[in-house]
């Protein structure tokens, strides 16, 4: 035996089941287990209600086009019909959302609150966390929910290494040595640690601003805040709609930036925005539809990418022709323009207001987007075409779809998950520029974007109202950054470059 | 040798198994602009009994792999039929053919290649059994477990992945998916050349345990004979899509008929030295299968090869050059010209193929060549310059081609037992193959 990686043995001649191996050595599942519920009570409610708003957006989008689809080609009565099964799943889905969010959760505003306001000129503050200065209540939550989440990354990480260890009947996979080697990529876990950051943002983003969307951004006039007023030299009432007229970043003169009070002592991170919102809730609240959007639009893509480029390659010849053609069709039509059209027909369809008109953007750049992955996947899954454990699962008559699944698919995926997550870049930036052009374009306003604030800021850019476009842009560079980051280390693990194989090939074709 | 009589024993039951008539696999050439089609085996001929071993050998490029791949279906044959047990196997499809699939199986030559690293050892013998529904899940394992075994494996081996093992365990893995579905007839191609010679032999040895306990039927393909001679009952020599000689492999051996098959024996160092052939090399490499020659397939490189009466007495040597620079223009003429040669061909001033003065000069110095002789090579070598090689290899093969140039020859019976050689030197009015190559290989 040549290899390296013996197993430690193990093997206990037994063909059986997960289920009667946990029950064999349950101990250390249950200690995971006992630990991850912990976590996930913690945090219960901001989980559900994160995963159930993507859940409606989805059930309502594709319930959605289903029911046009039919409607158009078969009759009208089904589409009403579909409509109202849609009806009451959206109306369920949005009870038990309601429900969801109604839990308290261990790190929300309401138990370390950091909305408050000053008792006289030089403080003490009222109502915020154990009376601490807004800013340091504000700090501390977000450290703590960063915290958690990189917790619960890690313990789900941790749940695989207990199944690898104590439950998995195989010493050793493929799969390990790819984590191992994606652990060591300092690279790829730079990657790793920023997407779980965004993730972290589009997940807990309700909890981490210094206020809400709802109350800041969607219906100002509906809330109020108090606050020490300078001039009165008593603590006054006034309606968010009014603070935020007087705080806005116009410039020198009028200016909230980063890390500062308003005067109406509310705190903001990031600074405000030209009309006076805050910066930070307005990107928390925009990181959960940009991310959303780019995970369905990329897995789109991806979707089609991996299925036609392994049928181009395993058929090739005049399939792999029409496939050519259609990409080339698609990527013919510039994005922008069709976007535009696109965005024309649809005024005032229903479609537009799933995810605030998110989910029409994805399914465009998800059609749209495949071309480029599917060319960058048809290469190497022509090489995986070629080999022979292809061949000898067609000799016994394997269906080809399965061929596809279990004899190219794996070595095509690294592939498709760096180019994947190089267009992630393409797509938030898309978004941005389409937000960013206005025009009933993209996300709808008031709903967050942050192409929007990019907009926003770009009068200000040198005034000391820096940070409006500034601070987006940054943003927007470290996902992107992060996602190619993420891709590398990806592409590294999974194919170290490429194997000693070869050279043995040309060993045994020379000796014909 | 005692070996190879109680084999033939074995194989004795005479019943055909498989049945090739006519077979042809063409590549590409349909079509109005494509170039000819590359004919990887061109119009061939034989028969595999039940329980034997049948050999195919040839070089690379010499379509004995696609052969293989065309009777496992692996390709689809252009013309032609394989009858298995009956059935013509070329026209099945769909469900049928996918039931067939289990009487015919294939062990690949390239261990690395032929075994998907990224599954269990157990999952890669068990997939063929998973396709084809066999049994249960539980029965299905444990005949894993059992082939494992049966091929010299531990059935600890189940979980572990093929990344784990050495090229003679992952041949063995290949030969238990293989076996997984109890097919009859197995192509083996070239199963141990790409191992270890120490390792060639255990593989051979278990490739004929198994084909002893499971009566199996097996095509063994391989790139020269000396494998083939230890395990092959019969054996097939191809050439260029052709099959040069077929018949009984010690016979073949012993007596080879034809040019090709005397050149590849040739090769093989012999244990016994009183059968001696002198070592025959051949000249220069294969021709394209796009554009073999017109005549018989080796006519591009036979030592043997027939000369026309009227160049009866040019010298030994001289007709040897003019065979070289007939193969330097064959060359020449499959090079393609790039833009600005063409350019420069219409305006009369193409020099890229002047070398060949210098050529010509190098192969007839010192040589005495006939005035005849001498204008048609000169012609030619205008021809050449003027950038047109292919016309120049069209007039050198009208001026000194002979029989084997021009016409395909037959199969002839050459031996008692059936043995078939395709070569125009079996009929009665040419020399005989031996005395011609013995006189070569004097003289060289
Ligand atoms: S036919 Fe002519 S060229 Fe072909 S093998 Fe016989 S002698 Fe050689």
């Amino acid at each position: 035996m040549s290899d390296t990686n013996t197993p430690n043995d193990s093997y206990d001649g037994d063909q059986s089941s997960l289920t009667s191996r946990l029950a064999a050595n349950p101990r250390p599942a249950l200690r995971w287990a006992a630990v991850a519920a912990v976590l996930l009570v913690l945090e219960f409610g901001a989980f559900i209600g994160g995963t159930l708003t993507v859940l409606h957006a989805l059930v309502l989008g594709v319930t959605g086009l289903i029911a046009a689809m039919l409607g158009l080609t078969i009759s009208k009565g089904i589409e009403t019909s579909i409509n109202e099964v849609q009806a009451s799943i959206l109306s369920q889905i949005d009870s038990v959302r309601s429900t969801a969010e109604g839990i308290p959760t261990l790190l929300s505003r309401e138990t370390i609150p950091n909305q408050g306001h000053r008792l006289g000129p030089d403080g003490p503050w009222a109502e915020t966390f154990m009376g601490l200065e807004p800013r340091l209540a504000w700090l501390l939550r977000v450290t703590l929910i960063v915290v958690y989440a990189f917790v619960v990354a890690y313990w789900l990480f941790r749940g695989w290494d207990i199944f690898r260890i104590y439950y998995r009947q195989a010493d050793w996979t493929p799969t390990d040595d790819i984590i191992n080697r994606l652990r060591s990529h300092r690279w790829g876990v730079f990657g790793v640690l920023i997407i779980l950051l965004f993730l972290t943002m589009a997940l807990f983003g309700p909890a981490l601003g210094p206020t809400t969307v709802e109350a800041n951004i969607q219906s100002p006039y509906g809330h109020y805040v108090e606050y020490y007023s300078n001039e009165t030299g008593q603590v006054e009432n006034v309606t968010v709609g009014n603070a935020n007229f007087n705080s806005k970043s116009k410039g020198a003169g009028t200016n909230v930036g980063p890390m500062s009070y308003d005067s109406f002592d509310r705190f903001h991170p990031f600074g405000t925005l030209t009309n006076g919102r805050d910066l930070f809730t307005f990107m928390m609240g925009g990181a959960r539809t940009t991310i959303t959007v780019v995970g369905i639009a990329i897995g789109m893509s991806a979707g089609i990418a991996a299925a036609l480029g392994m049928i181009s390659a395993f058929y090739s010849g005049t399939v792999d022709l029409g496939v050519l053609t259609v990409a080339d069709g698609i990527t013919s039509v510039p994005q922008l323009l069709l976007l535009i059209m696109v965005s024309a027909v649809f005024a005032g369809h229903w479609i537009t207001n799933v995810l605030n008109g998110g989910f029409l953007l994805a399914i465009l750049f998800g059609l749209t987007g495949w071309p480029g992955l599917w060319r960058a996947v048809r290469g190497p899954a022509l090489q995986v075409a070629q080999e022979e454990w292809v061949d000898a699962a067609e000799s016994f008559g394997q269906r080809p779809a399965l061929i596809m699944w279990k004899h190219m698919f794996p070595y095509v995926v690294g592939y498709l998950l760096v180019y994947a997550s190089m267009s992630a870049g393409g797509i938030i930036i898309a978004m941005s520029a389409l937000s960013f052009l206005g025009n009933g374009l993209g996300v709808t306003a008031p709903t967050p974007a942050w192409g929007r604030a990019i907009d926003l800021g770009q009068n200000y850019v040198s005034t000391p109202s820096w940070h409006i476009s500034l601070i987006p842009g940054l943003m927007i560079v470290a996902l992107v950054t992060g996602a190619n980051a993420l891709g590398d280390g990806l592409r590294d693990a999974i194919d170290p470059e490429t194997e000693s194989g070869s050279g043995e090939q040309t060993a045994a074709g020379g000796g014909a | 040798m005692s070996n190879a009589i109680e084999r033939k024993q074995t194989a004795a039951s005479g019943e055909t198994l498989v049945d090739v008539q006519d077979l042809k696999k063409y590549y590409g050439g349909n079509g109005f602009f494509a170039p000819p089609p590359v004919k990887a085996v061109d119009t061939v001929n034989f028969e595999i009994k039940r329980g034997e071993t049948f050999g195919l050998v040839g070089e690379s490029g010499s379509g004995k792999s696609t052969l293989g791949r065309t009777l496992v279906r692996l390709e689809q044959a252009t013309d032609g039929s394989v009858s298995f047990d009956g059935t013509d196997i070329t026209e099945l499809s769909g469900s049928e053919l996918k039931k067939w699939r289990s009487n015919a199986q294939m062990v690949f030559q390239d261990p690395e290649s032929s075994l998907n690293d990224r599954m269990t050892v157990g999952e890669i013998i068990r997939e063929p059994l998973d396709a084809h529904g066999w049994k249960t899940k539980s029965e299905r394992r444990e005949r894993v477990t059992e082939l494992l075994s049966e091929v010299g494996l531990r059935e600890e081996h189940y979980f572990r992945y093929p990344h784990q093992f050495s090229g003679g365990q992952r041949q063995r893995i290949g030969i238990a998916r293989a076996l997984a579905l109890e097919p009859e007839f197995i192509v083996l191609d070239e199963p141990v050349s790409a191992l270890d010679v120490s390792v060639q032999a255990k593989i051979i040895t278990l490739l004929e345990d198994l084909q002893e306990e499971f009566d199996l039927t097996y095509l063994f393909i391989a790139h020269d004979l000396s494998v083939v001679r230890h395990i092959c009952d019969r054996v097939a020599v191809m050439y260029l899509g052709k099959i040069m000689e077929i018949g009984d492999t010690e016979e073949l051996y012993e007596d080879p008929q034809n040019p090709y098959t005397q050149a590849l024996l040739s090769a093989i160092p012999r244990p016994d030295p009183t059968v001696t052939i002198d070592r025959i090399t051949l000249p220069g490499t294969p021709p394209s299968p796009r554009d073999p020659p017109q005549g018989c397939q080796f006519s591009t490189r036979c030592p043997a090869k027939i000369r026309p009466e009227a160049y009866a007495d040019v010298p030994d040597e001289t007709w040897d050059a003019v065979e070289q620079l007939r193969e330097v223009i064959r060359e020449r003429s499959r090079m393609s010209l790039s833009a600005t040669d063409q350019m420069r061909k219409r305006l009369g001033r193409f020099s890229r193929f002047d070398d060949i003065d210098e050529t010509v000069e190098d192969l007839f110095e010192e040589l005495s060549v006939p005035q005849a002789v001498q204008d048609h090579v000169q012609h030619a070598v205008e021809l050449v310059k003027d950038g047109e090689p292919e016309e120049a290899r069209t007039y050198l093969r009208d001026e000194f081609g002979g029989v084997c140039d021009t016409t395909r020859p037959d199969h002839h019976q050459v031996s008692a037992s059936g043995r078939e050689s395709y070569c125009h030197r079996h009929d009665a009015e040419y020399d005989d193959v031996t005395a011609v190559l013995s006189k070569y290989s004097d003289g060289a």
